[in-house]
């Protein structure tokens, strides 16, 4: 496993079509996603509750296998768990120094970094306490030191924010900001959109059961900072390619944070229709879904109208283009 | 691996999980001395005691970490390997209460070892190291009822068993099944002719048939459960 990771250094960490799913008989909780993890990004999961966002991070994590699929060339992994329930007959101190073992941090360097995310998290005074009797904060520190121990070249944060006090609430998006800049990539849920508002490169959105989205974060927009572009442009009427490319354009400056830009266009077939959509310019198809493609074109074919909606990013950014 | 293994140690050391099978082996070699009539004849008995007491110790270590903890070792250093150094500690810890077992026989066993009438613990060791034979085939005996304990607990409890109840039922009835069955090594292991029993000084050795059948059913149990690990990442009960 360790030459697996080693090999994998070189080239990017990908996730290729991975699925997951407890069991056969089970619903697949994330299914034929696909994305890249360059180094350096910063990536924001959303959905709603039990959209299966956890599930994806510990595949991300390789804390669990993906039942299809695979995932290639993941660097070193600090993981931080949504719960991290003190279970263990350690105090905090001793805890965190087996982790930098296991993290393959020997001897000095260990100690060395376990003091200095104690320090930083302000939990140096009551590292000594024995786990059982933390509170959720105070285990959450623990957690989020253990996960930044080696230093990671991934970074997977599940709702790390949780329980903590103000102060560590601020390192800690200072730390992740400092990974990314390192080179770092980091993946991570909060509910708070706040949370390193403006400065993620790319969102995974749960929308439907089991499906991802890759949602590019742009570059800033003119005059609004930063953020996604967004934006409904429903409605029949651009047919065209050009006409398609002018309401994207008036979606992206006229409203700063939208959701998704949706583009209606007649086409003959599927195919069709997703060419169209990929020669707008600023949207780059990621991934098509042909059953879904296939889908709406068999229910548009009643009203003669085939449709495809895509979700854009600007700016040379990427989005993709599937049937809903 | 050696810092898994520390850790997992830590856990079993710490978590006293190792207090009840220390307890529950001492009383049953102690009640194994007390009614064998030879030394070769109580090494058996030690050693089909180690069934029961790897299988419930290999359990303790599989249901010690909660699975928040296990996750953050599995990020750091695969599922799989987190999961052997979990299968590991309590068989290393189980091979030191078979090694206490053994020399505990050999200490107690006058009967077999000593002329009646002389003792002292120097008279016992040397009257043993008369008889390497008789040590080392209830070492071997050890060996593979070890193996067959360790297999037993990693096949009926997380991640293949997760519910605690069926869990628990079905590593007392593989350690029963482990202990009567012919099929089973450490039954073989532990089953001699009467020709060799009758004689006090004669050693029971384990047929190489039991030795290799308790390696091959340790290595298919425990890879189940290390592949399984990846998989099922959450083992709380109520995912069945």
């Amino acid at each position: 496993m360790r030459a697996q990771a080693r090999v994998g250094m070189s080239v990017d960490m990908r996730l290729d079509a991975v699925g997951k799913r407890y069991g056969v008989r089970r619903p697949w909780v994330v299914r034929g996603f696909s994305a890249e993890l360059p180094p350096g990004r910063l990536i924001r999961v959303t959905g709603r509750n039990g959209s299966g966002k956890s599930t994806l991070l510990r595949v991300v994590a390789g804390v669990s296998r993906p039942s299809a699929g695979k995932v290639t060339g993941r660097p070193h992994c600090g993981y931080v768990p949504e719960r991290f329930p003190g279970g263990l007959p350690f105090s905090g101190r001793e805890y965190l120094r087996h982790l930098a073992r296991v993290h393959g941090l020997r001897g000095g360097a260990g100690a060395r970094a376990v003091e200095e995310w104690l320090e930083r998290l302000g939990a140096a005074g009551y590292a000594d306490q024995p786990l059982r009797s933390m509170s959720k904060g105070m285990c959450q520190k623990m957690a989020i030191a253990q996960a930044l121990l080696p230093s990671p070249g991934l970074l997977v944060l599940d709702e790390a924010w949780t329980g903590l006090d103000s102060a560590a609430r601020g390192m800690l998006e200072a730390a992740v900001t400092e990974r990314v800049a390192a080179g770092g990539t980091t993946v991570f849920v909060d509910h708070d959109p706040a949370r390193l508002a403006g400065l993620e490169d790319e969102r995974w959105d749960f929308g439907s059961p089991g499906r991802v989205t890759v949602l590019s974060g742009a570059a800033p927009l003119a005059g609004s900072g930063a953020g996604f572009v967004a934006g409904s442009v429903a409605g029949s009427g651009e047919a065209s390619g050009a006409g398609s490319r002018a309401g994207c354009g008036a979606a992206a400056t006229a409203a700063a944070r939208l959701e998704r830009v949706t583009i209606r266009l007649e086409a003959a077939d599927a195919a069709e229709a997703v060419e169209r959509v990929r020669a707008i310019d600023g949207v780059r198809v990621l991934s098509v879904d042909v059953a879904d493609v296939a889908d709406a074109a068999d229910a548009a074919d009643a009203a003669g109208v085939a449709g495809a909606e895509g979700v854009a990013g600007a700016g040379g950014s990427r989005g993709e283009a599937a049937g809903s | 691996m050696t810092a898994l293994l520390r850790y997992q140690a830590a856990i079993l050391l710490r978590s006293h999980r190792w207090i009840f099978p220390l307890i529950a082996y001492g009383l049953l070699i102690a009640v194994g001395a007390a009614g064998s009539s030879s030394l070769a004849q109580t090494l058996d008995w030690s050693g089909a005691m180690l069934v029961p007491v790897t299988a419930f110790l290999t359990r303790a270590m599989l249901t010690a970490e909660p699975d928040a903890a296990r996750a953050c070792v599995a990020a750091a250093a695969g599922p799989a390997r987190a999961q052997l150094a979990t299968l590991i500690a309590p068989l290393g810890g189980a091979a030191l209460l078979g090694l206490a077992g053994v020399a505990f026989d050999v200490l107690t066993a006058e009967a077999a070892a000593s002329p009646p009438g002389t003792g002292g613990l120097f008279v016992k060791l040397t009257a043993a190291a008369r008889h390497p034979g008789i040590v080392a085939g209830g070492l071997l005996i050890a060996l593979v009822c070890l193996l067959v304990g360790s297999a037993a607990g990693a096949l009926c409890n997380p991640p293949l068993l997760r519910h605690p109840a069926a869990a628990m039922l079905s590593t007392l009835a593989a350690i029963i099944f482990a202990l009567v069955a012919d099929v089973s090594p450490a039954s073989a292991a532990i089953t001699h002719n009467t020709a060799q029993a009758a004689s006090p000084l004669a050693a029971n050795w384990p047929g190489a048939g039991a030795l290799l059948g308790a390696a091959c059913l340790l290595a298919v149990a425990w890879g189940i459960s290390v592949a399984l690990a990846a998989r099922r990442d959450n083992w709380s009960p109520t995912a069945s």
